[in-house]
């Protein structure tokens, strides 16, 4: 096949609850109580009603690791979100160590 | 096509428990997290253990598996085409029953499981959209300052011609939108798994990274690149023309500068909404000292100088 297809940015077209949910194969309630429980540093999210929340990249990046993490570990969501919290600083800090031309050892 | 010991694979015995499968399993996926793992290959290890998961944590799946190794007298390793009928009596639940993405299993899994994959996995009769796919593309940075068009090739359940579910390869053009970054989702209309009885195809979203580059470093929406300076135009300023990823531009460097002096240049990192900055970082090259002319320069700057580097040291 050889046509072009257009790939459209998560942020400019960020996914409702249900996009979410079908997407990671989860349901929406799911998302919902992890949501409330703030576990997507979000705040803007915990407040408003979930027929309005939109999710960016960041939060669907997110959603998916702690989905993988709750469920390879059977760990509890909090755990979850704490380790996802771990990883992302992880990431960060390993992107500044390449920014910066050190090695990680 | 080769028969996957899955036993080995999460290093359990043929007739270890449930308990102590979910107990191998958890100690691999903890080794091999594709997040943390100093492992080679870590990433590959991890579908590998998801697939022996997958099966093996089935009781159904795990049971027909058997079958196979032990009815059928299969050796890991040897060649490997499911008797016809092999499966007669079982009846399996959706894909890997651990949410792995079924695209990510091997040709093995497929054909021994493939009725329940991807396109298979829904009885024809239901009106149902396709699964959306989930993947990763590795990008250049250039792509993101222009726009690019990437080819991919992905591996995708799809129905061979007797209607058997085989792994296939995918091949898209895809238009990469500018200004896109490190960590963030790309999404492709209609690009996942195929719909059933008429409904849509779902979506591929594409988590973007991008390929180390020889000349900048990423950090998020700001990019970093080293400046070479002769030490006259670190000590008496000057202006250096430099190639930059969208271009060339004319920098000036202040006078006084010394190595690892960061110059930051408004905006022309990533071409986001909002976009990042450039950062170059000078680094001083000394030219060398080997002819008598050299060495005379540095033998006139010690004694005219009187520079001691080491004055903060207290010696």
């Amino acid at each position: 096949m050889s046509h072009e297809i257009d790939a459209i940015l998560l942020e400019d077209a960020k996914l409702n609850l249900d996009e979410l949910a079908r997407s990671c194969q989860i349901n929406r309630e799911w998302i919902i109580e992890r949501v409330r429980w703030g576990l997507l540093l979000d705040e803007d999210l915990i407040t408003n009603d979930p027929a309005a929340w939109l999710f960016d990249s960041r939060s669907f990046m997110r959603i998916k690791r702690i989905i993988a993490i709750e469920r390879d570990f059977e760990s509890n969501p909090e755990l979850a979100g704490l380790v996802a919290d771990l990883l992302e600083e992880v990431e960060g800090l390993r992107a500044r160590l390449k920014a910066s031309e050190l090695n990680e050892d | 096509m080769e028969f996957k010991d899955y036993y080995k694979t999460l290093g359990v015995s043929r007739d270890a428990t449930a308990e102590e499968i979910k107990k191998a399993y958890r100690r691999l996926a903890r080794k091999y997290h594709p997040d943390v793992s100093k492992e080679t290959n870590a990433e590959q290890k991890m579908k590998e253990v998801n697939e022996a998961n997958a099966v093996l944590s089935d009781p159904e799946k795990r049971a027909a598996y058997d079958q196979l190794g032990q009815g059928h007298g299969f050796q890991p390793g040897s060649d490997f085409q499911p008797p016809p009928g092999w499966d007669a009596g079982f009846e399996f639940r959706g894909q890997g029953s651990n949410g792995a993405q079924a695209a990510d299993f091997s040709d093995f899994f497929a054909e021994l499981f493939g009725k329940q994959m991807g396109a298979g996995a829904r009885q024809a009769h239901h009106r149902m959209r396709g699964e959306d796919h989930h993947a990763k593309i590795m990008l250049d940075l250039e792509d993101t300052y222009h726009g690019a068009t990437r080819s991919l090739t992905l591996r995708m359940p799809k129905l061979d011609s007797q209607g058997r579910t085989v792994l296939a390869d995918h091949m898209l053009n895809v238009r990469i939108p500018k200004g896109v970054h490190s960590g963030q989702v790309i999404r492709l209309a209609g690009q996942g798994g195929p719909g059933h009885a008429g409904e849509a195809a779902g979506d591929l979203f594409l988590e973007v990274h991008f390929k180390p580059h020889s000349r900048y470093r990423i950090e998020n929406k700001d990019v970093y690149a080293t400046l070479p300076v002769a030490p006259w135009e670190a000590a008496l300023g000057a202006t250096v023309k430099i190639p930059v990823p969208d271009g060339q531009v004319e920098v000036r460097i202040p006078e006084n500068s010394q190595s690892g002096r960061k110059l930051r240049l408004k905006g022309r990192g990533i071409p986001a909404a909002t976009p990042g900055d450039l950062y170059l970082v000078l680094e001083v090259v000394l030219p060398p000292a080997t002819t008598p002319k050299e060495r005379e320069f540095y033998q006139t700057m010690a004694q005219e100088l009187a520079f001691n580097p080491r004055q903060n040291l207290g010696v």
